[in-house]
């Protein structure tokens, strides 16, 4: 510990101070700190080997459950609401695919979230020089959950082929957008959940509702449900559109009309569940008291 | 300018409560009781560039609520502060990217992945160029002893281990303002003192300015020349170490060495003393004195019995607060 | 006498069951359970509406198969509508979640406390169970009731026969299902991750039982290999019991094989159990 060796550079704090470099820097930061935590979740696939294997074989448990579950509708119907059992067999893959992705990155960094403030490690997140929601939203990444999007895509795309209608390009794009959309929607949906564990320290298994509204009610076209069960699915606990509305475009039965409700709802649910955020924040650290 | 400046800080909180067994459980479906509770009154203190300060007080005293308010995690009820010309509950980035705050009893780095890996993502979110990068993992790990630690993941790191991995995690950013709570707290006595001495040499290389709780006196001894001391909330001492040590030790303790197997006879040794208790050693004895009677006492032992050694000590810095804080109780609940 | 009063009390015989002092554990576990079962009663609301979901679901997928005015195996829409609310509420008094919390359990060395205390730790995992289930009613049944009347079930068949028949035959296959969950729940001692086993159970359990659907509605071959294993007895047979869709000889039958079933699940129990014990203190975790 001899202080005469030349060490490294102490003095600079950041080149560019965060928060410098306006909403252009901004974002750059902000993709810098989503690449380097969905890149080091995936590079540490290695630490996940055994949990690996386990996740395929229940993600293949889980779609013989579901298939199986078909099975025995379509022996007794030919279709459930205007919906075939291929049109149903894309819808059980889009919901796979959706609950891939949130189990790759939303619902563990959520989870870890509502830990982090029941045990005070949350304040840590806090202290950091960037956007408190983008850290709270990728900090803990679980790649086992590729297996459940694979599992999905495949499925998508057996279904898809098996269904008469035609994709253009067109419905392609929309299919992409309105699953972009859906995912927005629900991952807005589950950080608003969370966010309310600031109020509610003992909150962990509120996802365990939408979990089990996404899990059963969302492995169904929306349109079987009725009237005010439709609308609690498709505003209130937004799963509709997050699984039907990208299945209606996959399997070529959606709506311009959809497409761009779907858009809009993405966009008020982002601005809706980010405030909410904010506005938690304020009461977390006292500032409205 | 002051690194830190703070006045007439002041926080309350409200909390519930509730007795224990199933009829409270029951009655507490009904109504809720909340108490308000003032966790911090009135505290102010400044503290210059390049200082270490102690932050003292018995649990619950507000050390916590102060260093969290510092840190930007909780606005105050009322009152000022600034840190490095921040307000810091404004949790401006450009704050947040000088700041570290470390608590010694929970973690920040990952679980699950290695080391190093939760140091690049610190990377990313503080924007540490990566030749900084580097060259700072290289010194803090050269310092630190980490080399062998960086590439396993967390989980596999012993208490000690991890500790020195959060410190060093949490000085990538090179922060100009340290709060520590608590950083040595479970650890071994080897590794609290590496710990100690790291901290110093940072706050040498850097000259950034440290604020520090422990429950390990020795932690405050070796390395905060000031104390700040605070309890039920409100500021009881702001000054040197001696200082404090010196206006709330009552007491001296005078140890006295005998020159041969003097058949110390209780009596007389009790009429010297004054009656004090006194706590024999296999080769003579110590006693505890108040500090006016301390010369009087000594005078008399020298004189009355075969001596070799005489010492007269300060009592240990432990003992001192705990008296602080006993006596300072009394007043309070007493008033 | 004096001397009695000071000479050390014998410490109770361990090794001889004691109903009396059981009796008092089971007071005292199952206050204390109910008590923290009320502390978190927002955790345990949750998982009542969780446990709405799946006949929700259920409801209106068999609705929609069977249509307006249709049938499917002898359930019109209005009848799957019972069938369903019914069901939740067998589900509920008889789902355990101990196969997850074992698998916790041992990893985190909670186990070891219970290991050391002279009584089974099943006891405690009953009392827990109980109190929860308790709790919960006053969540499921005014569920069961709105499912009934917000989907128009039929419940012209239940009658107080039919509840009377029913009641014992649910006690029985909480009996059941808590010990074959149970035994199951204990392979977290040989096996660290137990979700793909625990995922296999209830997926078999889901078909077999007749929580899915009603055991007419599946494919002969799956009636068949239902009715030899215990699932049937767990669900599909108390709830056809209160829809007073078993009658006579088939009562007496399904009460025997419930019974029968139980004393399967306490053999079992014994020889896994004793097997775990040994198991876990080898690992010396």
């Amino acid at each position: 510990m001899t202080g005469g060796r030349v060490g490294a550079d102490w003095t600079s704090g950041p080149r560019v101070a965060p928060g410098e470099g306006g909403l252009a820097g901004l974002v750059r930061h902000d993709l810098r700190i989503l690449r380097t935590y969905l890149s080091l979740g995936v590079l540490n696939l290695v630490q996940y080997r055994s949990d690996f294997v386990l996740s395929v074989v229940n993600a293949v448990i889980t779609l013989a459950t579901q298939v199986l579950g078909l099975s025995v509708i379509f022996s007794r119907t030919t279709d459930l609401a205007g919906w075939g059992v291929y049109d149903l067999l894309v819808l059980i893959g889009v919901h796979f695919l959706i609950g891939g992705v949130l189990g790759l990155v939303v619902r563990p960094s959520m989870e870890a979230m509502m830990e982090g403030i029941r045990l005070g490690t949350f304040d840590f997140t806090l202290v950091k020089p960037a956007d408190s929601q983008l850290l709270a939203s990728v900090q803990v990444v679980r790649p086992q959950a590729l297996v459940d999007v694979l599992v999905g895509l495949g499925v998508v795309v057996f279904g898809v082929t098996r269904v008469q209608a035609s994709l253009s390009v067109v419905d392609v794009v929309l299919s992409l957008l309105t699953l972009l959309c859906g995912l927005v929607v629900v991952y807005s949906f589950i950080l608003a959940l969370s966010t309310m564990a600031f109020w509610f320290v003992r909150l962990d298994n509120v996802l365990v509702i939408f979990q089990s509204l996404f899990g059963e009610a969302g492995r169904w076209p929306v349109t079987i449900f009725p009237g005010w069960l439709r609308i609690v699915l498709t505003f209130a606990v937004p799963v509709a559109f997050a699984v039907t509305v990208p299945s209606e475009a996959l399997t070529g039965r959606l709506s311009l009309t959809s497409a761009l409700s779907a858009a809009g709802l993405a966009l008020l649910f982002f601005a809706a569940s980010r405030w909410f955020w904010f506005f938690a924040l304020r009461r977390y650290t006292g500032a409205s008291a | 300018m002051s690194a830190i400046t703070v006045d007439r800080l002041h926080k309350t909180y409200l909390v519930p409560e509730r007795e224990g067994g199933l009829r409270a459980a029951v009655g507490a479906l009904v109504r809720r009781r909340r108490r308000e509770v003032h966790a911090v009154t009135d505290v102010g203190f400044t503290i210059e560039p390049g200082e270490v300060v102690g932050f003292l007080g018995p649990n619950g005293a507000g050390k916590t609520t102060t260093l969290k308010m510092l840190s930007g995690l909780l606005h105050p009820t009322s009152g000022t502060a600034s840190v490095l010309g921040h307000v810091p509950w404004e949790r401006d980035r450009r704050y947040l990217g000088q700041m570290a705050l470390i608590m010694g009893q929970r973690n920040q780095l990952q679980w699950d992945i290695p080391v190093l890996d939760s140091y690049r993502l610190n990377q990313a979110v503080f924007r540490i160029p990566d030749a900084d990068f580097k060259a700072r993992v290289a010194e803090l790990s050269e310092l630190l002893a980490l080399e062998e630690l960086l590439r396993k993941p967390v989980r596999n790191l012993s208490l000690g281990e991890r500790m020195k991995c959060e410190i060093a995690g949490s000085l990538l950013h090179a922060p100009q303002v340290l709060f520590l709570d608590e950083p040595t707290i479970g650890l071994d006595v080897a590794m609290q003192r590496r710990i100690r001495s790291f901290v110093a040499e940072y706050n040498r290389r850097t000259g950034a300015c440290v604020m520090l709780t422990s429950h390990y006196m020795a932690d405050v001894e070796a390395l905060c020349r000031r104390v700040i001391v605070i309890h039920h909330g409100r500021l009881l001492f702001d000054g040197a170490l001696e200082e404090l040590v010196h206006r709330f030790a009552g007491d001296k303790t005078i140890n006295v060495e005998l020159a041969d197997e003097h058949p110390l006879d209780p009596a007389t040794l009790g009429a010297l003393v004054d009656g004090r208790a006194v706590e024999r050693s296999a080769t003579g004895f110590s006693v505890r004195v108040p500090k006016a009677e301390t010369p009087r006492v000594a005078a008399r032992l020298l004189a009355g019995l075969p001596v070799s050694d005489l010492v007269i000590e300060e009592p240990p810095i432990e003992s001192v607060i705990e008296q602080v804080f006993e006596a300072t109780s009394v007043e309070v609940d007493g008033g | 006498m004096a001397d009695v009063a000071t000479r050390p009390a014998a410490p109770p015989d361990f090794s001889k069951v004691s109903l009396g002092a059981l009796r008092r554990y089971y007071v005292g576990e199952f206050a204390a359970s109910a008590a923290n079962n009320l502390a978190y009663r927002g955790a345990v609301a949750i998982w009542v509406v969780t446990t709405v979901i799946q006949p929700m679901v259920s409801i209106v997928v068999w609705r929609t198969v069977a249509g307006p005015g249709g049938e499917v195996s002898g359930f019109n829409a209005s009848e799957f509508v019972t069938y369903f609310a019914v069901t939740m509420l067998v589900e509920h008094l008889t789902f355990i979640w101990l196969m997850w919390e074992f698998e916790w359990r041992i990893r985190t060395g909670a186990m070891s406390p219970l290991l050391l205390r002279p009584i089974h730790p099943i006891h405690k995992d009953v009392c827990e169970n109980l109190s929860y289930k308790l709790i919960g009613l006053v969540g499921v049944l005014p569920a069961m009731v709105l499912l009934v009347i917000g989907f128009g079930g039929d419940v012209s068949g239940i009658g107080v026969v039919q509840v009377l028949t029913f009641l014992p035959a649910l006690v029985l296959a909480m009996a059941v299902r808590f010990l074959l969950e149970w035994v199951l729940a204990l392979s977290a001692f040989w096996v660290t991750k137990t979700s793909a086993l625990n995922n296999l159970y209830f997926a078999l359990f889901l078909f077999l039982s007749g929580s899915f659907a009603p055991l007419a509605v599946l494919p002969e071959a799956v009636r068949t290999l239902a009715y030899v294993s215990p699932f049937p007895w767990i669900v599909s047979f108390p709830v056809e019991l209160a829809l007073g869709r078993r009658t006579g000889a088939e009562v007496w039958v399904g009460y025997l094989a419930q019974v029968g079933w139980v004393l399967v699940a306490l053999v079992l129990l014994r020889v896994v159990w004793r097997r775990a014990v040994r198991v876990y203190s080898a690992v010396g975790s």
